[in-house]
């Protein structure tokens, strides 16, 4: 990469990726929301997840450890935002203190489209601690299962 | 305020004033009020922006007392781009493997695989 900034490379911090998957609409909603399946693709060749729990409703929390081919694990926790069988699902990742520096959060929203007998998965992946304030002051904080109502209101005063 | 640097400079990018301000920078040293000129804000408004990008590390101030050239860092933005990259390929990565186990899912009749 040459020193100088490619100014139109300033664009908003969002990870967008898109799949054509050779699958009915129904079946990549389970390959992706029963920690059974998603157990056995999540993170790509070569890694495995010695655990995988998954609550999907609003509020309902995903633990995952992830194992990389060098028995390396990681830890991600995420929070589920929305689930709207068979078609979205938003999820946003819960920061890790006790990894030092923790990885940045992100708000996960995956869409799936029924494209003939295909599936196009699409991935938006929102980085800013601002989406994060919107997210959680639309979500009503009797939805945030799992940060309590009290901690929650104290966290958004500090914002 | 986030605490970790990649933190610190996706907020950073996450207005759109500051991703202006960057990219007007990107094209050389300019002062504050060279910067707020396109902008319908008060110099005060564009200098808390500035501040933000300050912390971030994403641009320098020159030290003169009478103007103070506001300089692009560039080390912060590799950084953020190289760990969106590594998100991005995370998740190329998962999807190769999905695409094949939703092979195997439908040769074995999308019940469960076992182990």
């Amino acid at each position: 990469m040459s020193s100088v900034v490619d100014a139109s490379s300033l664009n908003e911090p969002v990870v967008i990726v898109t799949r054509m998957l050779d699958a009915p609409r129904s079946l990549v909603w389970d390959a992706i929301t029963d920690p059974k399946h998603v157990a056995h693709w999540y993170g790509g060749p070569g890694f495995t997840s010695p655990v995988c729990e998954m609550d999907v409703k609003p509020g309902g929390i995903w633990r995952h450890v992830m194992q990389a081919p060098n028995g390396a694990q990681f830890t991600i926790n995420s929070v589920f935002l929305e689930v709207v069988e068979p078609e979205r699902l938003v999820w946003k990742t819960i920061k890790d203190e006790n990894r030092k520096p923790a990885p940045p959060t992100a708000v996960n929203t995956v869409t799936l489209e029924e494209q003939g007998g295909q599936t196009k998965w699409t991935l938006v992946a929102r980085f800013d601690s601002i989406a994060d304030r919107d997210i959680s002051a639309g979500m009503g904080f009797g939805k945030m299962i799992g940060m309590g109502a009290d901690r929650l209101a104290e966290h958004l005063r500090t914002m | 305020m986030p605490a970790d640097p990649l933190s610190a400079t996706l907020f950073a990018l996450s207005d759109a004033t500051r991703r202006g301000l960057l990219a007007r920078l990107a094209t050389g040293d300019t002062t504050v009020s060279e910067l707020a000129k396109p902008y319908d804000m008060s110099l005060a408004a564009i200098s808390k922006h500035l501040k933000v990008l300050e912390t971030a590390g994403l641009i320098s101030r020159g030290r003169e007392a009478q103007w103070r050239p506001c300089h692009l860092e560039a080390a912060p933005l590799r950084d953020v781009f190289e760990w969106l990259d590594s998100y991005r390929r995370f998740w190329d990565s998962s999807l190769d493997s999905l695409a094949d186990y939703l092979a195997v899912m439908q040769r074995q009749g999308s019940g469960d695989p076992g182990s």
